[in-house]
C-alpha cells in the first residue's frame, strides 16, 4: 500500500485546466523527483496536495495514508503529515517565529493525540533541530521571514519540517535563489531527515538539487502530465538534453 | 437640517445635584460650564470634529443617577488587577474605599479620589483643573466640568520616581439602566519624576451607561509619565473620554490604550508640546464587531522647536462596525525641528464594515519633519494559508495575524506586566471570533 496514492488528477486554476491527469503513487521511504519546465503545472501540483483554496480539482483523486485527501483541510493534512515547503516563504510581520513554530508544534501535537509542549520544552526541541540547520537564535526571535536572507528563508522552511516531523515532505523549488552554501545546508537539513518512514516530492527546475539529494524516482512533468518516469539518471539526461526532447519548450518564461 | 439636541434633561440634573457636588469652591467654574453647555449644547456631525460620529444615541437616552448595588462588599477584580500595583477603585461613579489599596507616602505625591482631593482648595489642584481641559468649544468638557465627580487625582513630588505603577479601575455594577457619570482624572507629574498610570473601564452588567471622562495632564520638567487605558466597557455602554496633556521641557509623555467595549466611544486626545525636547508617543488598538463605533482623534500641538510626537494607531473592525481616526498635527511657526509622525491602519474582516480616516497637517514651520499614513486592508490570504498549512487551524491563524496587527501598538508598552493587561483585552476579543465561527 502506498503512501501516497494519486489518480488521473486534473486540476485548473480560474477555469484554465493545469494538470491534466497525473498519476503517482509515493511510498515509505522513498523520494521523488518532479522535474519540469516553467508553467509545467509543478507549483499546482504541490498546492493542491496542501490544500491551497482556487485550486480545483476536476477529476480524479489524492489519498493519503488511506484518507482521502480532498476532503482535508489544510491543516488537517499538516497533521496526518504533509508538509510544503514553499518556493516564496510568506513574511509574517508582527509574528515571532518561535510563536508561529510553537502555535504549528502544538495545533499538530494536539491533532496527533500528543501532549502540547510547554515553552522550556518547545525551545529545547527549537534549539536542538535549529542547529542541524545553522539556524541562529536571532532568526528564531525575529517576525516570520521578515527581513530573511533568500537562504535564510529556505532554511527556515526546512527548520519547520524538522520541527513538524511530516511523513510526506513536498519541497517545492527549495533550490531556487541558494548559492552552493546554503544549498549544502539545506541538502544537509533534508538528508538528516531521510528515513525509511519518511517520503518527499522534490518539486525543481534544475537538475543541481538532485546531486545533493539523491532520488528514488524522478517524472519529469510537461504541460499537466508526467510525460516520463525513470530513475536518477533521467535526470542527468533532462540536464543533458532539456525538455525538448520530452515535448516541453527549453525556455525560462515565468511560471503561470 | 440637523436638530440639536435637546439639553433640558441636564439643566434639570444639574439643579437637582449642585448641592451635593464636591468642592464648594468648584460652583462657579460648575454653573459656568453647565450654561455653556447649555448655549452650545452637544456637538452635531455638521461640526469638523465631529464629522464621523454622531450623538444621537445618547441625546435620545433619558440619564438618570446611578443608584447603589445591592451590596457593598469589596470586588475581586481577579486577573484584571495589576501585580504590584496599588489602586483606587471607582465604582459606579463614587469612589470605593473598600476595593482600593492606596499607598502613597506624603513625601511621594498625592493618590486620591477626586471627591476628597477638592474638598478644599490647594494651589497645585487649581492651577491645572479646568485650565489644561477647557470647557470653550469642547461641549463634553463643559458636561463633565458641570457634574465632575468621581475620579482620581494623582501628584507626583518633584524627583520622585514612582516604582509600583498606579491603577485606576472605573467600574460599573448599578442595577439601573440609563445612568451617567463624568468622572474627572487629574495627573501632575513635578520636574524629573516618573511614573506609571493604568486606566481600566469595565462594567459588569449588561445595562446602557454612559461615561463622560476627562483627564487632565501636566508632565513636569524631564517627568516621564506612561498612561495605559484598558477600556472594557459593556456593548451597550457610551464612553466618551478627554485626555489633554501639557509638557514642559523635556517631558515624555506616552499613551497606549486598548478598546474593546461600548457600543459607541471616542477617545480624545490632545497634547500641547511647549517645552523643547517635550516628546508625545499615542498608540492606540480598537478591536470591534457588531454595530460597535469607534473614534479616535488627536490632536497635537508643537508650539516650541525641537519637540517630537508619534501616533500609531491599529483598527479591527467585524461585523458592520466602524471606526474613526481623526488626526490632527499642528506645527506652529517658530517650531523648528519638530519630529511628527502619524500612522493609522485598518484591518477589516467583514465587508459590511467601514473605517474612516482624517489626518490633518498644519505646517507652519519649514525646518520640520511630519509624516503621515492611513491605509485600510484585509487579512492577508497568503499569509492565512502559510499558517494553514504548518497545522494551525483556520480560526486559530485568523487570532494570530489580528494580535500580530494589534501588536504594533502594544510594542509600546515595555513592561511585561503592564503590556499582558492590554494583550489580554486582545486575546479576550479573539476568542469571541473562535468560539463564534466554531
Amino acid at each position: 500500500m502506498s503512501l501516497l496514492s494519486v489518480k488521473d488528477l486534473h486540476v485548473s486554476v480560474d477555469d484554465k485546466e493545469i494538470l491534466k491527469g497525473i498519476n503517482l503513487d509515493v511510498n515509505p521511504g522513498e523520494i521523488h523527483a518532479v522535474m519540469g519546465p516553467n508553467g509545467s503545472g509543478k507549483s499546482t501540483f504541490s498546492y493542491v496536495l496542501s490544500g491551497r483554496d482556487g485550486y480545483n480539482v476536476t477529476e480524479g483523486t489524492i489519498f493519503f495514508k488511506d484518507a482521502n485527501v480532498l476532503d482535508m483541510e489544510p491543516h488537517e493534512r499538516a497533521a496526518a503529515g504533509i508538509y510544503l515547503a514553499f518556493q516564496y516563504p510568506v513574511e509574517i510581520p508582527g509574528v515571532s517565529n518561535l510563536t508561529f513554530l510553537k502555535t504549528a508544534v502544538n495545533a499538530v501535537r494536539k491533532a496527533r493525540g500528543d501532549s502540547e509542549l510547554d515553552a522550556i520544552n518547545f525551545l529545547k526541541l527549537a534549539r536542538q533541530k535549529g542547529e542541524i540547520l545553522d539556524m541562529k537564535d536571532e532568526l528564531l526571535k525575529r517576525s516570520v521571514n521578515v527581513g530573511f536572507s533568500g537562504g535564510e528563508k529556505k532554511r527556515n522552511e526546512i527548520f519547520q519540517m524538522a520541527m513538524l516531523e511530516p511523513v510526506l515532505s513536498i519541497l517545492d523549488e527549495t533550490d531556487s535563489g541558494l548559492d552552493i552554501d546554503a544549498l549544502r545546508i539545506v541538502s544537509e537539513g533534508v538528508n538528516k531527515l531521510r528515513s525509511s518512514e519518511r517520503s518527499m516530492i522534490l518539486i525543481t527546475h534544475y537538475q543541481r538539487l538532485l546531486d545533493h539529494i539523491i532520488p528514488d524516482f524522478v517524472h519529469v512533468l510537461i504541460d499537466g502530465r508526467l510525460v516520463a518516469s525513470g530513475g536518477k539518471e533521467l535526470a542527468l539526461e533532462l540536464e543533458e538534453g532539456g525538455y525538448a526532447k520530452f515535448g516541453g519548450q527549453n525556455n525560462d518564461s515565468e511560471a503561470a | 437640517m440637523i436638530r440639536k439636541i435637546d439639553t433640558t434633561q441636564f439643566m434639570d440634573q444639574f439643579e437637582t445635584a449642585k448641592a451635593a457636588l464636591p468642592g464648594p469652591w468648584l460652583s462657579e467654574t460648575r454653573l459656568a460650564a453647565i450654561r455653556n453647555f447649555d448655549v452650545n449644547g452637544f456637538p452635531t456631525t455638521r461640526d469638523e470634529d465631529w464629522k464621523y460620529t454622531n450623538l444621537n444615541r445618547i441625546g435620545k437616552t433619558v440619564f438618570e443617577p446611578p443608584k447603589s448595588p445591592p451590596n457593598s462588599d469589596p470586588i475581586d477584580f481577579g486577573a484584571l488587577l495589576i501585580e504590584g500595583a496599588q489602586r483606587l477603585v471607582i465604582r459606579n461613579g463614587a469612589y470605593d474605599s473598600l476595593s482600593s489599596s492606596i499607598e502613597m507616602s506624603a513625601d511621594a505625591g498625592l493618590f486620591s479620589d477626586f471627591a476628597a482631593a477638592v474638598e478644599q482648595p490647594s494651589p497645585g489642584l487649581n492651577e491645572c483643573l479646568g485650565n489644561i481641559a477647557s470647557f470653550e468649544d469642547a461641549p463634553l468638557v463643559a458636561l463633565n466640568t458641570a457634574f465632575m465627580d468621581g475620579g482620581f487625582v494623582l501628584m507626583v513630588s518633584e524627583g520622585v520616581t514612582i516604582d509600583r505603577p498606579v491603577q485606576i479601575i472605573h467600574f460599573v455594577d448599578c442595577p439601573n439602566t440609563d445612568f451617567v457619570v463624568h468622572p474627572r482624572n487629574i495627573i501632575i507629574a513635578g520636574d524629573d519624576s516618573s511614573v506609571d498610570v493604568v486606566e481600566t473601564y469595565i462594567g459588569s452588567i449588561n445595562s446602557r451607561y454612559w461615561t463622560n471622562a476627562v483627564t487632565e495632564i501636566r508632565v513636569g520638567q524631564n517627568a516621564t509619565v506612561n498612561h495605559l487605558k484598558r477600556q472594557s466597557e459593556t456593548k451597550h455602554a457610551y464612553h466618551t473620554a478627554r485626555t489633554q496633556v501639557y509638557l514642559d521641557r523635556g517631558a515624555d509623555y506616552r499613551s497606549v490604550a486598548i478598546a474593546t467595549g461600548a457600543e459607541l466611544s471616542r477617545n480624545e486626545i490632545s497634547v500641547m508640546l511647549d517645552g523643547s525636547g517635550a516628546k508625545c508617543t499615542f498608540a492606540g488598538g480598537a478591536l470591534i464587531r457588531a454595530d460597535q463605533h469607534c473614534d479616535n482623534t488627536t490632536k497635537v500641538d508643537h508650539r516650541v522647536p525641537d519637540t517630537a510626537s508619534r501616533q500609531v494607531f491599529r483598527n479591527v473592525l467585524d461585523d458592520k462596525s466602524r471606526s474613526v481616526f481623526q488626526g490632527s498635527i499642528i506645527v506652529r511657526p517658530n517650531a523648528q525641528k519638530t519630529d511628527g509622525s502619524q500612522s493609522s491602519r485598518s484591518l477589516l474582516l467583514a465587508p459590511g464594515t467601514q473605517a474612516n480616516a482624517k489626518p490633518e497637517l498644519k505646517i507652519f514651520a519649514d525646518d520640520v519633519k511630519c509624516s503621515h499614513g492611513a491605509t485600510v486592508g484585509e487579512l492577508d490570504q497568503d499569509a492565512l494559508f502559510y499558517l494553514q498549512s504548518r497545522g494551525v487551524p483556520i480560526r486559530e491563524a485568523k487570532s494570530l495575524l489580528i494580535e500580530a496587527f494589534v501588536n504594533e501598538t502594544l510594542d509600546e508598552v515595555k513592561d511585561d506586566i503592564l503590556r499582558d493587561h492590554l494583550s489580554s483585552a486582545v486575546a479576550e476579543w479573539t476568542n469571541v471570533v473562535d468560539g463564534r465561527n466554531g
